[in-house]
């Protein structure tokens, strides 16, 4: 009887373990294990699903380069918020910033549109370091109201200044994104480049965060006051890493105005900072692809929400309830930790029942 | 020459005096201690030296240096680590991770070369890992080393402090009460890793209610009373001092 007993449970641990394997090839890196590994398993399953997608689900193109887009400054705004603890409401405006740079140097100046799309990079990041100087001071709601003031400020900009942005209505016809001739004018072809660049900045990402840096922005989210007892300049590494996730929405905004082909302010209102917000919340905090994740999904659910019109704000809104109710730190952090947990549980079980026999 | 001269110094709270003109200094290469009732003003001594707090009055130079009213991290990186009274590991960081996060001025890197993962800073974090397995193979940590440092003991992540303080490769190191909340078992522990700092030539500085152990491995002890500094000498003519023997009498029996 105690025999029979004891292969059943050989046989379930062999299943769940194997489930759990599997689980855990998909799932995004929770931020507590040593991240000394620069790449896993996970990370090329991650790049075979990105590879695969145009065959198997051509459909599903256009939305997975927006969410690419949204994914890239969901990404930057991870390391800000997620790693560093720092709260943006104003991340749409460097998103704008991005957009328009591009616009305007491409349809008024005439320049080609990779180095507009370094130079939305360069106008972002010098926006944010203007603002971020003054502002990173605060801490909490305080710093929250400063950025969702930058951000109606930057729209009362555009808005008015119509001989440079186009007004209300914006700027029309930016040509699409090309390097060296080659012109990005298909579906394929801007998948192909908006996630080429995701992987590019999800590298540069992982290098950060596996760095000194990366160390220095959990400190400074933990304890600030610890983090300057052992010389980190906590005021430089707010900054820095404010303006880093500004160059990332600027790029962002930069592809966004290639793909689209306008560039209008209704796109870089309020709304859009705190769907980043929510984003990087949903996806979890401090992580990389958490926030990359939630962007997919959020980007889904916005379009097929948009069919039920009037009630997807009602609809989406109980989503997102529900989201934190049951993951209130994230999906990516909670489905980690219970998973951590189950595995732990197992061995536990497994130990005590040895021990009994 | 002494490493560090705090020279009448005073601070004040909305009027309440906290530390009332206390000149100290403390010599290379020794152990000093700090004792005190409550509210004796030991902490606020250690925040106005590593720079959270700055002075109301007077002067703290450290190796020639005047530190007086300079931001905590440049403080820090003269060489004056510091450990806190309640704990301060950072909790969503791993054991080393904590420990590589106190060498920071030490490691090559910033945002874009970092980002980048340029040949120097791959070569300066793989010394730097090196490093902070010696440091915990120092604290008896090194078998936890990837877990995460709130999954410690209480003691442990006080070790775990100690050691991100050790990592700086401190010029003088402000212990705020390492001993509280510990077991005599570690109490022993830490007072023998204490000593040997010292002996690797860091200048220490604790704070600590624990009498036994600051009388036991403290070349020289000062006794702050009331934000006044009333004793500062050697353990042993400290135990005899009328003054403190009053101090500390008049709290526990009044």
């Amino acid at each position: 009887m105690v025999a029979d007993n004891k292969s059943e449970f050989r046989k379930r641990d062999l299943l769940l373990t194997g489930g759990l394997w599997l689980i855990s090839l998909i799932l995004p890196d929770p931020h507590l294990p040593y991240r000394k590994e620069f790449l896993k398993k996970r990370d090329f399953v991650y790049l075979g699903a990105l590879v695969l997608l145009p065959v198997i689900w051509p459909g599903a193109l256009f939305l997975m380069g927006l969410a690419g887009i949204y994914a890239i400054v969901a990404l930057g705004l991870s390391l800000f918020l997620g790693y560093a603890g720092q709260i943006s409401l104003g991340h749409a405006a460097f998103f704008g910033i991005g957009a328009y740079t591009t616009a305007i140097l491409t349809t008024r100046y005439g320049i080609p549109p990779v180095g507009a799309f370094w130079a939305s990079a360069g106008a972002a990041a010098a926006c944010a370091y203007l603002i971020g100087k003054p502002i990173l001071k605060l801490k909490g709601y305080f710093l929250a109201l400063a950025t969702l003031g930058f951000g109606e400020i930057f729209l009362v900009i555009v808005r008015e200044a119509r001989d440079l942005t186009g007004g209300v209505s914006g700027i029309f016809g930016v040509p699409w994104f090309s390097v060296a001739g080659f012109t990005f004018d298909t579906y394929l072809k801007q998948y192909c480049l908006i996630w080429g660049v995701l992987i590019g900045l999800v590298l540069f990402a992982k290098n950060l965060v596996r760095s000194k840096m990366g160390r220095a922005l959990l400190a400074v989210a933990a304890s600030e006051d610890a983090a300057a007892s052992v010389g980190i300049d906590v005021a430089r590494v707010k900054l820095g890493v404010f303006v880093i996730s500004a160059a990332f929405a600027g790029l962002a905004g930069s592809l966004f105005a290639g793909v689209i082909s306008t560039a209008s302010p209704d796109a870089f209102g309020l709304g859009l900072s705190v769907l980043m917000v929510m984003m990087v919340i949903i996806g979890g905090m401090g992580t990389l692809y958490g926030p990359i994740f939630a962007a997919i999904f959020l980007t889904w659910l916005t379009d097929s929400l948009g069919a039920y019109q009037e009630y997807s704000l009602p609809i989406f809104g109980v989503i997102f309830i529900l989201l934190l109710i049951f993951f209130p730190d994230g999906i990516a952090t909670r489905l980690n930790a219970r998973l951590i947990y189950l595995i732990s549980y197992w061995g536990r079980k497994r130990r005590r029942e040895r021990i009994d026999q | 020459m002494p490493l560090l001269a705090i020279d009448n110094i005073s601070k004040s709270y909305d009027g309440v005096l906290a530390l009332n003109q206390v000149s100290l200094s403390v010599r290379q290469g020794i152990i000093k201690g700090l004792i005190g009732p409550n509210g004796a003003g030991k902490t606020t001594l250690f925040h106005l030296i590593s720079g959270l707090e700055s002075p109301t009055a007077g002067q703290i130079s450290f190796g020639n240096v005047d530190i007086t009213g300079k931001a905590p991290h440049e403080i820090a990186s003269l060489g004056v680590g510091r450990t806190f009274q309640t704990i301060q590991t950072w909790g969503t960081m791993t054991v080393v991770e904590n420990i590589l996060a106190g060498m920071h001025t030490r490691v090559p890197g910033n945002f874009l070369s970092s980002g980048l993962w340029l040949p120097w800073i791959h070569k300066g974090e793989g010394a730097a890992l090196k490093e902070a397995k010696h440091i915990l193979e120092f604290l008896g940590l090194l078998g936890r080393w990837k877990w995460s440092a709130m999954q410690l003991s209480f003691g442990q992540q006080k070790m775990l402090e100690l050691g991100r303080a050790i990592a700086m490769r401190p010029r003088l190191l402000l212990l705020d009460e390492p001993a509280a909340g510990l077991t005599p078992v570690e109490v022993k522990r830490l007072s023998e890793k204490v000593c040997q700092l010292r002996g690797q030539g860091i200048t220490i500085m604790v704070v600590e209610h624990h009498q036994g152990m600051v009388m036991e491995i403290a070349d020289e002890v000062a006794v702050l009373h009331n934000g006044e500094l009333i004793a500062d000498d050697t353990p042993a003519a400290v135990k005899k001092d009328p003054r403190v023997l009053e101090a500390y009498l008049a709290g526990a029996v009044g």
